[in-house]
């Protein structure tokens, strides 16, 4: 009996080794993706299709990963010489895919006819060469609980709003109940470029990028205000969510507003009290994400015409830019009104046209070759002026020091 | 005087229900989430025992996913792989243990030493490797590369040191060769050893995330805790939390009734081998 067992096992060990390869008939595209999985697998097969009907010798083969793990197996793929032929980037890494060599110059075998919105097209030029494509773009908005408005006897937020208008509605929101928190604004890397931004005095890096200028007074004003809402007690601490998402909170209608991504309108749509967007309030300026992400091609692809003929149809056909904009899987980064209009007649929110107000004051992060390490440093000392172990001073001259090292 | 000695007694039964409590608590909470609907788990009022029960994460679970698909790779993937390792182990161990050859303690010490090494360094160049023999996407890629363990040679070579060489001689003046006292007489007195490395070869390779998440990119390749990764949304939306506590029960599942069934073997290999936990 052991010895059948055994045999029976050994005997598929050894199959193991051996299983053939599967044989390859015609030209076959890897497709790598982290914005489809894993709730717009079936919305990318539909562009695949519209694909391959138009191309019959070309097969689109898809990966997915979840974007936590997505920049650690692409890099393993870079490393191990066999980079997926396209692939998705976002704007904050591009830099450093383009300046490694990773990414093929497709300008020769791009149309010139496709609509990309031009700030979108120029994202992905480095160096005068188009190393990739504009997929879609998303920003940030003010999400706010219109009952808890209603609540508190307070005006919803307008257009106009600063955020020393959002700090009052946040105190007398929070004041409705001992589990109500009035605002939720990240304190992390990616909010603290906007909110320098929307300070309009303070910038990263100086105008030749020779230095880093992270620790001028008008940057600790910024992180000091984005810390303050804790402080203040209308924000919640991350002790205080105890493992309960900022986006949970809201759509648990205990948060008065919240600063997050269009992305969420889908994870909205149920919930079972009012809301709607306006766009963020300024400091001294008004400043909005802009969120793009781009689809490359593999400098080492054998199938160069190929892989950009897919990348250009995956950005800028009339069926990809239909397909995301009635999912509500991003939005195209094309110049094409009509392509939008069904998305700003779907409620809720009703205030869709906030998102195309928002891109009036777009603001890229600054980006640099050694990206990650730049977002992990700041984002460290973030979370160490968020705990009390450094006041914002300290931690930005720290910032500043570990930046001027990384743009040497 | 018998009531004097039940207070100690009783103190130590209280004291070890506290800490089988503490133990056991996060698993119960992670069936009462996977039994709870969505709105439920981001009530601010936490429910122990779900009111109501539903069992609708397990089939939006099934669903989303092809589980018999994911659930047949993983246990291929751990079988064969535990299966393998102690085919490669017991042979290894034998030989580091039951025949004198020159240099073999220093080898013994070379492969022992690569447990030193961590197993995150060694992802990269294993994964060049196993591009270059043209092995992703399959089990080969998945199983392979486990199947070399010096934690299991090491475990069993200590346990084949403890057979008397009495029984080997005998066999030899009758006329067996090293296969025939390596299969007939050793192996079955190290049983518990093996049933220990087993557990553990299989817990490695059922649980396993990283090296999985590097080989096995195509959907019908996917190991369970690789597919309970990719439901687990990114900060750009919510993660349905009923549905990866199911995916965890099934995932620790086959785990738990291993060490119900293995549990005497479990403990004699540490006892045998003189390896604590």
């Amino acid at each position: 009996m052991y010895r059948k067992l055994s045999l029976i096992l050994m005997l598929l060990l050894t199959a193991t080794l051996v299983l053939p390869s599967v044989a390859q008939e015609n030209v076959t595209l890897r497709y790598f993706t982290f914005s489809a999985a894993p709730d717009y697998l079936e919305e990318l097969d539909t562009i695949i299709a519209a694909f391959e009907l138009e191309n019959p010798t070309i097969t689109v083969e898809v990966s997915s990963a979840p974007f936590s793990d997505y920049f650690t197996l692409l890099q393993a793929d870079v490393v191990g010489n066999d980079a997926p032929d396209v692939f998705e980037l976002n704007y904050e890494n591009f830099v450093t895919y383009a300046a490694n060599g990773t990414l093929l110059n497709i300008d020769e075998y791009l149309t010139g006819e496709a609509p990309y919105y031009p700030r979108a097209l120029e994202a992905f030029q480095y160096n005068g060469e188009q190393l990739a494509l504009p997929e879609t773009f998303s920003t940030v908005l003010l999400f706010y609980n219109a009952d808890l408005f209603d609540q508190a006897e307070l005006d919803y937020p307008t257009a106009e709003w600063t955020w020393s208008d959002a700090t009052v509605a946040a105190e007398a929101i929070s004041a409705l109940g001992d589990d109500v928190w009035g605002l939720f604004s990240p304190v992390q890397f990616w909010e603290f470029y906007k909110k320098a931004a929307q300070n309009g005095e303070c910038f990263f890096f100086n105008d030749d990028m020779t230095e880093s200028t992270i620790n001028s007074p008008a940057c600790v004003e910024t992180i000091e205000m984005m810390i303050s809402f804790m402080t203040n007690g209308y924000m919640p601490t991350a002790a205080q969510l105890s493992g309960v998402s900022d986006s949970e909170l809201f759509l648990s209608g205990k948060l008065g507003m919240l600063v997050t991504g269009i992305w969420m309108f889908g994870a909205f749509a149920d919930a079972d009290f009012a809301w709607n967007v306006e766009i963020e309030p300024a400091i001294n300026q008004k400043a909005h994400h802009f969120f793009a992400n781009g689809v490359g091609v593999s400098s080492t692809t054998d199938y160069p015409a190929e892989a950009a003929l897919w990348a250009e149809f995956l950005t800028a056909s009339e069926t990809a830019a239909t397909v995301r904009v009635e999912s509500g899987w991003e939005l195209p980064a094309l110049d094409q009104p009509e392509y939008f209009e069904s998305y700003l007649t779907q409620t809720p929110p009703d205030n869709r046209e906030a998102v195309f107000m928002a891109l009036e004051s777009p603001v890229t992060p600054p980006v640099i070759e050694r990206q990650n390490e730049m977002q992990d440093a700041v984002n460290g000392l973030i979370g160490q002026v968020v705990d009390g172990e450094l006041s914002a001073q300290e931690a930005l001259d720290q910032a500043k020091e570990i930046l001027d090292g990384l743009i040497q | 005087m018998k009531q004097t000695n039940m207070l100690p007694r009783l103190l130590t039964y209280i004291g070890m229900l506290v800490l089988v409590m503490l133990a056991v608590l996060p698993f119960v909470w992670m069936l009462s989430t996977s039994l709870k609907s969505q709105e439920y788990i981001l009530s601010a009022t936490p429910q122990l025992i779900p009111d109501p029960i539903t069992f609708e994460s397990y089939t939006k679970l099934a669903e989303r996913i092809d589980l018999t698909r994911v659930i047949f790779n993983s246990l291929f993937v751990a079988v064969i792989g535990t299966f393998g390792q102690l085919v490669v182990a017991s042979m290894a161990a034998y030989a580091f243990s039951r025949i004198d050859w020159r240099g073999r303690d220093t080898v013994f010490l070379l492969y022992l030493s690569t447990m030193m090494v961590p197993a995150v360094v060694l992802v990269i160049p294993q994964f060049i490797l196993i591009r270059s023999f043209d092995w992703m996407n399959s089990y080969a890629a998945l199983i392979v590369p486990s199947l070399f363990s010096a934690f299991g040679t090491f475990l069993l070579r200590q346990t084949f040191k403890t057979i008397p060489k009495d029984f080997e001689e005998a066999a030899f003046v009758d006329g067996a060769n090293h296969f025939v006292i390596f299969w007939r007489i050793d192996l079955p007195l190290v049983k518990p050893a093996l049933a220990t490395l087993a557990v553990f070869g299989f817990m490695g390779l059922w649980n396993s995330y990283l090296w999985p998440l590097f080989v096995a990119r195509r959907d019908e390749m996917m190991t369970l805790p690789v597919v309970l990764a990719t439901l687990q949304a990114g900060p750009r939306s919510l993660t349905e939390w009923n549905m990866i506590m199911a995916g965890a029960i099934i995932t620790v599942l086959p785990i738990l009734l291993i060490y119900v069934f293995a549990q005497r073997w479990f403990v004699q290999g540490f006892i045998s081998s003189g390896i604590k936990g």
